[in-house]
Formats: C-alpha cells, sequence, structure tokens
C-alpha cells in the first residue's frame, strides 16, 4: 500500500467515520476554544463564561441524546472503531458519554448557582472542567491500551488544577500538590504495567487482548507459574494500580481524602463521580476484553478475586475511617472510596462469573453485573451530587465545611436538610432511595457470582457488614442536623423553599427517589447497554 | 322505547327520596329544629314519586294497549284515580300506543313463560292491529304478559357472580309503585300535623324517665322522622323494581334497618328500643332462611335475576331464574325422567352455560321455603309475628306505613314475585302459615284494648289472609288482598293516629267512647276502614251493591273464594277453608268492638273526652283521600280494573291450575265456587258485626260478664297465646344459660389461662431483659467501640506525607502480586 493510499484512508476514516461518532467530544472542544476566545477578544462582561459552559455542555448532552436514540434504536448492538482502532463507539460508550454530558451539566449548574469560580476566572476553571470531562469520555470509550493511558492522564491532569484552583487556601495548594505528586507515580506505575503487558501480548489494542492472551497461555501452563504469564499479571495488576488511583481503591486511596479536604465541594463532588465513572468504564472494558482466553482462566479468576479483595478492605476502610471525620468533605471523601468498593463488588462478580468454564452461558448474569454496576452510577451521580451540593451551598453562607456548620440546620434550611436525608439514606441503601436499588443490583449480581467461586460470599457478607457500619457516621450527621440545636453563634444559612438552589437540589433529591421507586426507569437503559457491551465480545 | 320510559319514571319515583333522604338528614341536623322544610321536601320527594309511578302506569298502560283492564271499559268511574288516568287519553292515543305495543312486542318484551315463548311475533301484529279500537278480548290477557327487564348498574363481579341492581317492570310492580307512592304521601301529609309537637328545641317525652324520675328533655327530631321516611320510602321502592333476588335481599335488609330505626324512634323510651330490638333481631332469623335460599339458588341456578338477559339486538343471552324452570302445560315443574331431578333451563330458555343441570326437588323445596321464611319474618306471620305488635311504640305514621301498609307487605310481595320458583309443597307450606297466622292473631285483636294493638293484630290477621290466598294458588286473589288491605288499614291507622293525637296520646279504648261527637271525620272514615276490612256488603242490589261492597268485601271474597276451591279439590285440607270464614266472623266481631268501644256509647273517661279535639285538615284530608280508596279501590271486584292490572302479568299456569299430589284450582274451580264462597263470607261478617253490636253497641250484654265466665281463654289471649312466653323459655332461657356458662368458661378458663400466659411472658421478659441488656447490648456495644476505635485508628495511616502515600503505591502493587501469587500458585 502506498503511503499517499494509506493517508487518503485515514483521512477517509478521520473524517467520515470518525469524526461525526465523535460529536459529543467534539462539542466540548468548541467549547473550551470558544471560552478561551471569548476572553482573548475581552468579550466575557457580554458572555459570561458559565453561560458559555451551560450552552457547551446542553450541545453535548444534547448530541450524546441523539446518539442514545440512534443506536439504542437497534435491534442488534453495534460497534464502530474510530481512529484506526484507538477509540470504540458503542451502547457502553454512548450510555457514558450521555452520564457525563448529564453530570457536566449539572455540575455547571451547580458551580454557577454558588459561584466558586468568579467571573475572572470562569472561563479558567470551565476550561478545566470541560478538559477533565473530555478526558474520562476518552476513557469510556477507549479501545487500545495507549489510549487508556492519554485518556487517563487528560481526565487527571485538569484535575489537579481544579482541586488547587481557590489560590489562596493553603489546604487546597497542599491537596493538589499530593494529588499531582501521587497522581504522577500512579502513572508512572501504570505506563509500567502497559508496557508489560503489551509487551507480552505483543498488542496494545484491546480488541486483541484475549486472542493473544490466549496464545500466550496456549505456550505454557496456564498458570502463574508460567513466566511470561507471570509477567502479564504484574502488568495487568500495574495498570491496575493506575484505575484504582483513579477510583481511589485501597491502597491507593491516599490522595482522596487530601484532595477532597482541599478542594471546593463542587469539584469534590465532580471527582468524586466523574473520574470514578470514567474509571470504572476503562476497567470494565479491561476485563471484559480479556474475557473467553482460553487457557487463562484461572488467572483471570485470580484477577477478579483479588479485585474482590481490594473491594473489601476498599469499603471496610472506607467507612470505618469515616467515622472520626468532623470535616463532611473529607467524611464524603471515606464514604467515596467506600462506595468505590460496593461498585468494585459488581466488577469482581463480572470476571469471576466471564472466567467460570464450567458455566454455560453467562453473559446475562454478567450483563446484569454491569447493569447493577451502572445503575448504580447513575444513582450515585444524583445522591453524591446532592450531598455536596447540599455542603457548599452551606460552605456559602457560613465559610465551613464541618459538622458543627451544620448542627441544627432543620432550623433555617429545611430544604437543603431533607434533601441531605434523602442523598444520605440513599447511600446507605435504605429503600425506597435509589441507592437501595443500585446495590440490591450488586449484592444480587455478586450472590449470582457465588455459584462460580464461593469466595464472592465472603465478598457478599462485607458487602452486607459495610452497609451496617456505614449507618453510623451517616446517621450521625443527620442526627446533628436534625436533633440538635443550632449554636447561637452560628452564621445563618437562609436558603428559601422557592430559590434556585433549593430547586437544584430537590430535583437531585427528587431523582434519588424516582430511581427507588420506579427503577426501570433506568434498568432497562443500563442494562441494554450492558447487554450490548458482553455481546460484542 | 317504553321499557326505558317506564324505566326512568320509575327510577326517578325510586331515587327521589333517596336524595331527600339525603338532604333531610344533613340539612336538618344543621339547620332549625323548628323548621317544617324537612317535612316538605320529604313530601315533594314522594308525591312527585306517586306522580312519576302513575305516569308509568298509563304508560304501560297505553303500550299494552290496556288489554288487562278491558272488562272495565264501559263502567267508566272516576273515583279510580290513578288506574282511571288512562281511560281518558285512551281513544286518541290509540294509534300510538298501538305501534308501541309492537316495538315494544317485538323488540323488547318476552313472555316470562317458558310456554309462550314459541309465539309467533307475526301473529301479535296482526292481533293489535285488528284491536283496534277494541283492543283487547279477555283471552289475551294472559297470553301475553308484558315485562320489562334490564340491568341498572353493576355492582361487582366475583367470578361467576355478577351483583347487579336490576329493574323487573310488570303490571305488579306498577301497581305496587303506585300504591306506595300514594299511601306514602297521604301519610307523609297526615304525620307533618302528627309530628308538629317534635318542632322544638326542648322536647318532653313524657313516657320516657330518667333514673331520677325526671322527663327526658330533648331536642325535637322532626326532621329526622321524615329523613328516615324518606330512606325507608328509597328502599320500599328499590325492593319493589329489584330485578333479582339478591337486589331484593339488600332492599329488604334496608326497610328492615329503617323499620329499626322508626320504631326506636323514641329511643329514650326503654319499650321502643326494645321493640326495634325485637323485630330486628326476629328478621334477623327469618333472613337466615332467606340466606339459605339465595344460596341454593345461587349454587343450582348460577344466577340471581328474574328476567332474561337480551343484547342489543333482543336475543337472551341469559335466562333468568323465572325461566329456568321449566313447567309442563298444566303448569307442574317438569321432572328429569332419568335422575328425578328438576331440569334446569329448557331449549327455549338456557340456563347460563347452557348445560343440562338439574337441582333436586328436595333443594328446590328448601329454597323455596328458605325464601319464604324471609317472607315470614318480614311479614310477621306465624311463628315469628310476635314482633309487629310490639313495632306499635313507634309514632303512629310509622306503623301506618311501614308496619301495617307497605313493608309487612313485602313479604306477601316477594311471595308474590318469587311464585314461579314455588313448589307444591311449599304452596300448601304457606298456606297453612298463612291460616295458623290469621287464626292466631284473629282471636288475640278480641282481648287487645290498645287501639293500635288491635289495628297490629289485625293486620297480621289481614297478612295471613294474603298468605294464605297465595298458598291455595289464588295468586291473584293475595295480592288484591295485599293492595286494598294496603289503603283500609293506612286508613285505619291513621284514624287511630288521629285519635290518639286528639286525646294526648290516650291509646287505650276502654278510656275513650263517644268520641264521633268530638271527632265526626275521623270517625267516620275510620267506619269506612272497619267495613272495609269486615268486608261488608249489602247482597243482591244489581247495579246498586257495588257503592255497598267495599274493597276487603272483594279482596277477601277472592281469597276465601279460591280457600273453597282448594278444599273441594283436597277435602283433606279442609281447614283451609273453615278457619279463614270464622276468622272473617271474628274480624267483623274485634273490628266493630274496635268502633263502638272508640266511637259509639257515651264517654267512659270525662277527662280524655273533654280534651279531645279533631285533628286539623292537614291530617284529615289524608284520611279522607284514603277512604275514597278504601271504599272503592276494588271496583268491579275481580272482573275490575285493580284485578286486572294486578293480575296482568300473572304466571301462565295459574289460570288453570294445576294437578298433582295437591291439587290446585284454576280460575274456572274458582269462579264455579264463588257465589257460595261469598255468601258464606258474609253471613260470617254480619254475624260478627252483629255479636259485636249487641255486646258493644248497644250494650245488652256485659262484655265483662263474659270475661269473667271465660277468663281462662281471656287470660289466654291477653297473653298473646303465650308465645312471648314460649320464646322465653324455649330460646332465651337456654341462650342465657349457655351464654353465662359461656361467661364462666371465658372468665374462669381462657382468662386463667391467658393471666397464666401473660405472667409466664413477664417472667421471661424480665429474663430476656437482663440478657439482652448484659449479652446482647454488652457484644453489640464491644463490637461498636472496636469499629469505632478502628476507625479512629485508621485516621492515623493517613499521616499526611506524601513520601509515605507515593511508598504505599509501591508497597501495594507488590502486596497485592504476592498475595495472588500465593493465593494461586502455578
Amino acid at each position: 500500500m502506498l503511503f499517499s493510499q494509506l493517508i487518503t484512508k485515514l483521512i477517509q476514516d478521520t473524517t467520515e467515520k470518525s469524526l461525526p461518532l465523535f460529536g459529543v467530544e467534539l462539542c466540548l472542544c468548541v467549547t473550551i476554544v470558544l471560552m478561551l476566545l471569548v476572553r482573548l477578544f475581552s468579550a466575557d462582561r457580554v458572555l459570561p463564561a458559565c453561560i458559555t459552559a451551560v450552552v457547551g455542555a446542553a450541545a453535548a448532552l444534547t448530541c450524546s441524546w441523539l446518539q442514545y436514540r440512534e443506536l439504542f434504536a437497534q435491534s442488534a448492538p453495534v460497534s464502530t472503531e474510530l481512529f484506526t482502532g484507538l477509540l470504540i463507539h458503542d451502547n457502553f460508550t454512548v450510555y457514558f458519554r450521555a452520564f457525563l454530558s448529564l453530570f457536566l451539566l449539572l455540575t455547571v449548574a451547580l458551580t454557577s448557582l454558588t459561584g466558586i469560580p468568579d467571573e475572572e476566572d470562569g472561563p479558567d476553571f470551565y476550561s478545566l472542567l470541560f478538559g477533565a470531562t473530555l478526558g474520562m469520555m476518552l476513557m469510556a470509550s477507549s479501545n487500545s491500551l495507549l489510549m487508556l493511558f492519554i485518556a487517563v492522564e487528560m481526565a487527571s491532569v485538569p484535575s489537579y488544577a481544579m482541586v488547587g484552583f481557590l489560590k489562596g487556601q493553603k489546604s487546597a495548594s497542599e491537596g493538589a500538590l499530593k494529588y499531582v505528586v501521587y497522581g504522577a507515580g500512579a502513572a508512572g506505575v501504570m505506563l509500567y504495567g502497559i508496557s508489560l503487558v503489551a509487551g507480552t501480548l505483543g498488542t496494545a489494542d484491546m480488541s486483541l487482548l484475549s486472542e493473544r492472551l490466549a496464545a500466550v497461555a496456549a505456550d505454557g501452563s496456564g498458570g502463574l507459574g508460567d513466566p511470561e504469564l507471570r509477567t502479564f499479571a504484574l502488568g495487568l495488576l500495574m495498570i491496575l494500580a493506575g484505575l484504582a488511583f483513579k477510583l481511589s481503591l485501597v491502597p491507593f486511596h491516599f490522595w482522596c481524602p487530601d484532595a477532597f479536604e482541599g478542594a471546593s465541594a463542587e469539584v469534590a463532588g465532580f471527582l468524586s463521580i466523574a473520574s470514578k465513572a470514567g474509571a470504572f468504564a476503562l476497567l470494565v472494558r479491561l476485563c471484559i476484553s480479556m474475557a473467553g482466553a482460553e487457557g487463562a482462566e484461572t488467572l483471570l479468576t485470580a484477577f477478579g478475586v483479588g479485585l474482590g479483595v481490594i473491594s473489601i478492605i476498599t469499603m471496610t476502610l472506607g467507612n470505618l475511617a469515616a467515622y472520626g471525620q468532623d470535616n463532611l468533605k473529607r467524611l464524603l471523601a471515606y464514604s467515596t472510596i467506600a462506595h468505590a468498593g460496593y461498585m468494585v463488588m459488581a466488577v469482581s462478580a463480572m470476571v469471576v462469573m466471564l472466567s467460570d468454564t464450567a458455566a454455560g452461558d453467562v453473559s446475562r448474569s454478567v450483563a446484569s453485573a454491569m447493569e447493577g454496576l451502572l445503575y448504580y452510577l447513575f444513582v450515585y451521580l444524583f445522591m453524591n451530587l446532592g450531598a455536596f451540593a447540599v455542603i457548599a451551598l452551606v460552605r456559602n453562607h457560613t465559610y465551613g465545611e464541618t459538622i458543627g456548620d451544620v448542627r441544627g440546620l432543620i432550623s433555617q434550611a429545611p430544604v437543603l436538610c431533607v434533601v441531605m436525608l434523602v442523598c444520605f439514606f440513599s447511600l446507605v441503601g435504605l429503600p425506597p432511595f435509589g441507592g437501595f436499588v443500585g446495590k440490591f443490583f450488586i449484592f444480587a449480581a455478586v450472590f449470582n457470582a457465588g455459584s462460580s467461586h464461593s469466595f464472592m460470599y465472603v465478598l457478599l457478607a462485607f458487602g452486607c457488614l459495610n452497609t451496617v457500619f456505614s449507618l453510623f457516621y451517616y446517621i450521625r450527621v443527620l442526627k446533628t442536623m436534625f436533633l440538635e440545636t443550632r449554636d447561637e453563634d452560628a452564621r445563618p444559612v437562609p436558603v428559601q423553599f422557592a430559590s434556585w438552589e433549593s430547586a437544584f437540589v430537590l430535583t437531585l433529591a427528587g431523582f434519588v427517589i424516582l430511581l427507588g421507586v420506579a427503577p426501570y426507569v433506568m434498568s432497562t437503559t443500563a442494562n441494554s447497554a450492558a447487554q450490548a457491551l458482553v455481546m460484542l465480545q | 322505547m317504553t321499557g326505558e320510559t317506564l324505566r326512568n319514571l320509575l327510577m326517578t319515583a325510586w331515587l327521589l327520596p333517596l336524595l331527600g333522604f339525603a338532604i333531610e338528614i344533613f340539612g336538618g341536623f344543621w339547620g332549625s329544629r323548628k323548621s317544617r322544610v324537612a317535612a316538605w321536601l320529604a313530601v315533594a320527594c314522594i308525591a312527585t314519586g306517586f306522580l312519576c309511578s302513575a305516569s308509568a302506569l298509563v304508560v304501560w298502560g297505553n303500550a299494552t294497549g290496556w288489554r288487562v283492564i278491558a272488562h272495565d271499559e264501559h263502567h267508566g268511574d272516576e273515583h279510580h284515580g290513578d288506574e282511571h288516568h288512562g281511560d281518558e287519553h285512551h281513544g286518541d292515543e290509540h294509534h300510538a300506543a298501538d305501534s308501541d305495543a309492537h316495538a315494544a312486542v317485538n323488540m323488547k318484551s318476552r313472555n316470562d313463560q317458558a310456554t309462550t315463548i314459541g309465539m309467533e311475533p307475526g301473529n301479535w301484529v296482526t292481533t293489535s292491529v285488528s284491536a283496534d279500537g277494541n283492543v283487547a278480548d279477555a283471552d289475551h290477557s294472559h297470553d301475553a304478559p308484558t315485562v320489562y327487564s334490564g340491568t341498572l348498574y353493576r355492582l361487582a363481579t366475583f367470578g361467576g357472580l355478577e351483583l347487579t341492581l336490576d329493574y323487573y317492570i310488570d303490571s305488579l310492580t306498577l301497581v305496587m309503585f303506585t300504591m306506595v307512592t300514594f299511601i306514602a304521601t297521604c301519610i307523609h301529609l297526615f304525620a307533618i300535623g302528627y309530628m308538629s309537637d317534635e318542632l322544638t328545641d326542648e322536647y318532653v317525652d313524657h313516657f320516657a324517665h330518667l333514673s331520677d324520675g325526671h322527663h327526658v328533655h330533648r331536642p325535637g327530631r322532626f326532621y329526622r322522622f321524615f329523613a328516615f321516611l324518606s330512606l325507608f320510602c328509597f328502599s320500599m321502592l328499590g325492593l319493589v323494581l329489584a330485578g333479582n333476588i339478591f337486589q331484593v335481599f339488600i332492599f329488604w335488609e334496608l326497610v328492615g334497618i329503617c323499620s329499626f330505626l322508626l320504631i326506636g324512634f323514641y329511643t329514650e323510651r326503654k319499650s321502643a328500643s326494645d321493640a326495634a330490638n325485637k323485630a330486628f333481631i326476629m328478621n334477623r332469623v327469618g333472613d337466615f332462611g332467606f340466606l339459605i335460599g339465595l344460596m341454593v339458588l345461587w349454587t343450582f341456578f348460577g344466577t340471581f335475576k328474574f328476567g332474561e338477559t337480551t343484547d342489543l339486538s333482543g336475543h337472551v343471552v341469559e335466562a333468568g331464574l323465572f325461566q329456568m324452570l321449566p313447567r309442563s302445560e298444566g303448569g307442574d315443574i317438569l321432572l328429569d325422567e332419568v335422575s328425578g331431578e328438576v331440569l334446569i333451563g329448557s331449549m327455549t330458555a338456557p340456563n347460563p352455560e347452557n348445560s343440562s343441570r338439574t337441582i333436586p326437588y328436595s333443594l328446590l323445596i328448601v329454597a323455596g321455603l328458605g325464601v319464604f321464611a324471609g317472607c315470614i319474618g318480614k311479614s310477621a306471620q306465624f311463628p315469628l309475628q310476635t314482633w309487629l305488635p310490639d313495632a306499635m311504640e313507634g309514632p303512629t305514621p310509622v306503623s301506618a306505613l311501614v308496619h301495617s301498609a307497605t313493608m309487612v307487605a313485602a313479604g306477601v310481595y316477594l311471595t308474590g314475585r318469587f311464585y314461579p320458583m314455588f313448589t307444591q309443597e311449599v304452596l300448601l307450606t304457606i298456606a297453612y302459615v298463612g291460616c295458623i297466622t290469621l287464626f292466631v292473631a284473629a282471636t288475640i285483636a278480641v282481648v287487645a284494648t290498645d287501639i293500635k294493638k288491635v289495628l297490629a293484630y289485625s293486620t297480621i290477621s289481614q297478612l295471613g289472609y294474603m298468605m294464605l290466598g297465595l298458598g291455595v294458588f289464588g295468586w291473584g286473589a293475595g295480592l288484591f288482598h295485599l293492595v286494598t288491605h294496603a289503603f283500609f288499614k293506612s286508613l285505619m291507622f291513621l284514624c287511630s293516629g288521629s285519635v290518639i293525637h286528639g286525646c294526648h296520646h290516650e291509646q287505650e279504648m276502654p278510656k275513650m267512647g263517644g268520641l264521633r261527637h268530638k271527632m265526626p271525620i275521623t270517625a267516620w272514615t275510620m267506619l269506612v276502614g272497619v267495613v272495609a276490612i269486615s268486608g261488608l256488603a249489602i247482597p243482591g242490589l244489581v247495579g246498586l251493591s257495588s257503592f255497598f261492597a267495599f274493597s276487603g268485601f272483594h279482596s277477601k271474597d277472592a281469597v276465601v273464594a279460591t280457600a273453597l276451591a282448594f278444599v273441594e279439590a283436597n277435602p283433606a285440607h279442609f281447614l283451609l277453608f273453615i278457619v279463614p270464614l270464622i276468622t272473617a266472623g271474628i274480624t267483623a266481631f274485634y273490628m266493630f268492638r274496635l268502633w263502638f268501644y272508640t266511637f259509639a256509647g257515651s264517654p267512659r273517661d270525662q277527662h280524655v273526652y273533654d280534651h279531645c279535639h279533631e285533628s286539623p285538615a292537614i291530617m284529615t284530608l289524608p284520611l279522607l283521600a284514603l277512604s275514597i280508596f278504601a271504599a272503592y279501590c276494588a271496583w268491579g271486584g275481580e272482573q275490575g280494573p285493580l284485578y286486572g292490572l294486578i293480575t296482568g302479568d300473572q304466571p301462565a299456569y295459574i289460570a288453570h291450575g294445576i294437578a298433582g299430589s295437591v291439587t290446585l284450582p284454576g280460575h274456572d274451580a274458582v269462579h264455579e265456587v264463588h257465589g257460595t264462597a261469598g255468601i258464606l263470607a258474609m253471613l260470617a261478617a254480619f254475624s260478627g258485626t252483629l255479636v259485636a253490636w249487641v255486646l258493644y253497641g248497644a250494650g245488652w250484654i256485659n262484655p265483662g260478664e263474659i270475661q269473667k265466665q271465660l277468663s281462662g281463654v281471656h287470660g289466654f289471649l291477653i297473653n298473646k297465646w303465650h308465645f312471648d312466653e314460649l320464646y322465653d323459655s324455649v330460646f332465651m332461657r337456654p341462650m342465657h344459660i349457655v351464654g353465662k356458662f359461656c361467661a364462666w368458661f371465658d372468665r374462669t378458663i381462657f382468662d386463667g389461662i391467658l393471666h397464666g400466659a401473660a405472667k409466664v411472658t413477664v417472667v421471661v421478659s424480665r429474663w430476656d431483659r437482663l440478657f439482652d441488656e448484659t449479652v446482647v447490648d454488652g457484644f453489640v456495644n464491644v463490637i461498636g467501640r472496636a469499629t469505632h476505635s478502628a476507625g479512629l485508628s485508621l485516621k492515623t495511616i493517613q499521616t499526611g506525607n506524601l513520601r509515605q502515600y507515593v511508598m504505599f503505591i509501591v508497597a501495594g502493587v507488590v502486596a497485592l502480586f504476592a498475595v495472588v501469587l500465593t493465593t494461586f500458585p502455578g
């Protein structure tokens, strides 16, 4: 093939196939450029950055909605490789694009309500926010180990800056610095892991992973005694370390409480949800791409069980460490860690079921495990953002984010208290809130996986136990809010019922309840996205 | 068309009182206690209902061409009120009526008898057209009963059981509607006067005493009385309109509760509330049988409906109860030759599943007796008759409306309505029950001294006559007597009410006398009623005799004649004729005794006499109106319009009679003996009247002397044949003994067990608490403390030292790798 032909083909592939399906990401890119241009020409006063951001996010949401409509209407799942196979476009990608666009829109709305980036800093902040989101979308659609790394970094680098965005605060700078250094370390480890995996298997294309893995396994014993496979396992573990950093899984979570404490509540909320969603999409893609590798089932089972162990450690540590926290953001940081643990349960169950050779067709149960994860993420968006939004709104009035600042808040801002109650009960997993349904799906999937590997029952038991543990610190906050009296000298929190702030948080709480009482609203979509991914593999 | 018009008119008449009730009970409660608005509203409702009913009768008559009362065409008479409205329009509306009739026949109207269903519609058209101007020759009156039935509202569906509100409109329904609404209107008007002392904020009840001996003071309940009356009218009309037996049961219970409310209207009087309870409970005894009957019917027939269900095009979808019991030409119930059981459904009237089902003959009897048991309770027949005299504790208009004219007649009405389902054995039972009742009640009435009690016993006795008439196959005779009795008995009750009102609530006849001077209208209208019930007439005066034969004469004549025909066919049952004949004499005796006691002679209690006065016009006008009907509603006797109307839709086999184990007479047989029976009955009545005149009118013989000589009999009768004592010792005392035993058992055994269990529980729970507080709580606290301290110690891992953090990345990867390697070696 001539070079010119190659170029022609590449251009054709890019312009005719890839770019149209890359519309959501392009929307974000255009918005970033637009915001920077606006400031360059000093048109901020006419067109504040938050307006541009809202429009851009809405455009991205619309675009992803159109993609969703188009793709989910088809009878059989379709997947398209973009940019010569670096990215992949399928139902799963579109689900996450829509999810992230929606979340982006909500975050922009929240920040414009709380006014955390002032008009001066608006373009900077929103550019970072959009850039991070862009990276997360790439994470959800990456089809190559190289792309995996680029996407993770694309999401991480703007996040570092956002954590340190409150320039005058020492804790912000400290958190940002820790985050950067820790992220750099994790990135290094991950890059090393990628090189090991790519070296062992001879490819970085994720769609070829399972094939190559089977070939490698066929050469050796198929177990970890085989040096090649052991190298592969080490590489995989190192990639996992990189992802675990993004997911703040124990023992790669250390950055999380410090960064969250330093960052503003809005940024913390963004990080806790969006980066987690992207990382989970990536983790699921990685796991699915290795599935079905003949001869390597033992290795994959070990991987699945390993994820389960990490999950147990993560949620237990997250929940227990949250006990003693007085700073609400820090408390929620540990809560975030614990919830990452719950969600990893689903991935663990999925991997264990996929590598079970004895079982027949597991696609349905694997899909239901993934459905549980997707549903949980969707609920988590609303309940966690709701909690962070309440913290942000309280902070705007009291300039503090500790439990003491919300003591007796019911007397001044009942709406915030009720929303907090809904979100926290949902985080605990009490019916009739969405968190219950999500947790139920995941636990059911883990229970199903129990027939593939009995360790899953242990995992399930720890999951249930941790739900009980988590009750304590959530209820403690609620008790302080509802049952104690507000301090005399505490600053008032005058949030009216008829205000945009109340409308915003009430909408979030409404979604939490809706997802709890009518799970089918979302579970069918989550299920079809999951099914598509499983069937395409 | 006609069917819909009838349905709408009757529904209006039926539902208006309900609306009235709703407004009266709420409006009255919030309104002034001195307002008569509630009364006038009730009157308006029921009067409109009467107009609707009368119009419905006219519509129906026009649609059928007045064929059923064709005999009356040549004897036009202006006293007949409602029945005659049609006559005036007859000529000019004839063509319209005829075409209506065709439509009705072709579209909707169907025989309720299997035997005539095969008739071709074509015949009908020609008959009606050719009969222009001379519509109905007598033959047709039995051939084409015109029944309209359908569903008003579906209440619920339970599997195959569909509970609906249906309507079933035939001539009997219409006559009952018109009669009930008319009498109710009169009584409502009367009650406005009678109940006027309730128009106060503080009513003193002189018959109710508090424990400290004072009279009860309470707010007046004028509005409530009329609200209850309206509710009662609604229930009664619903019962009459009902198109299925279950609906009948619903309204049956509704009139029951109305009766309870009205008897216990003076609820502070112990006697009144006791009487209300008694009436209610004794009716429940009958209703128990009713329910058994319903269960049998549902189990075997699968439907409660009387009439058949048709679809829009007029095809029969589902047969009603009346169609599903095929009868032979002679009217005998057909038995399946193989099983010897009764077939359900026939070719022309399939049962709901169209299957060849059967019901054992014995169970058909059970069903009939069950339903009749309900009728016994409601119509106060032997052996459940004792509640009715006690029910006189209610205000007199209630006694007139509920406990003489309408509700108690509902039992008779249902017996008539449900006639096609009764076997001969059931009919014989009905006849004997009626026979016993009429005699027992009449004898008690002879010695009663309370003016209302006499009338109450006479009511029971007359209801017995009706039942007897129905039982001996006098379908028309029984229901004929029902209607005439309703008129004259309501009249007499209102007269007694007028007397009681005039004499300031004095009810004892021995304290009255000579009242005709003080209250002439009451006295003479009462005399009309007395003559009517006694069945007096002047024989032999051809042409003029009609004016001297009041309604009771005709109807009682019909009953006695049927009884005679029955006894001629079945000599073994001779008592069924002898007893009512003798009782006819007794009836005349006690009724004239009442009249002489009250109105004739000289005052026995000067105080009462001095203070008594004639009632106001609002009370006397209804008396006059009713007295006209009491006298002449049965004009023409069995050839008259009323009888024709009632029997217009009688089951077809009745005319021919049935020859079976008990031979039941047909119309011809009755007709043959009519003269004999009439003369005998009149002789009895005249002798009774004569004796009454001798004893109480002329005073030639002192009744006290006879009383002394026959003190045993007198005491027996005064104690009402000891029925109350009998029931007391047979049912009440054993029940009390059982109850006491149960109470004892409950208190000692059950409570003992319970208390023991409670004590054990307390002891156990003490231990449990101890266990809970030390072991369980201790455990939980330890766990809690452990997790909490673990959580706090976990904080220490988070040192904030960046170098250490980064170290942990490497350490974590290595540690995990080590774990995986050791867990999954090889």
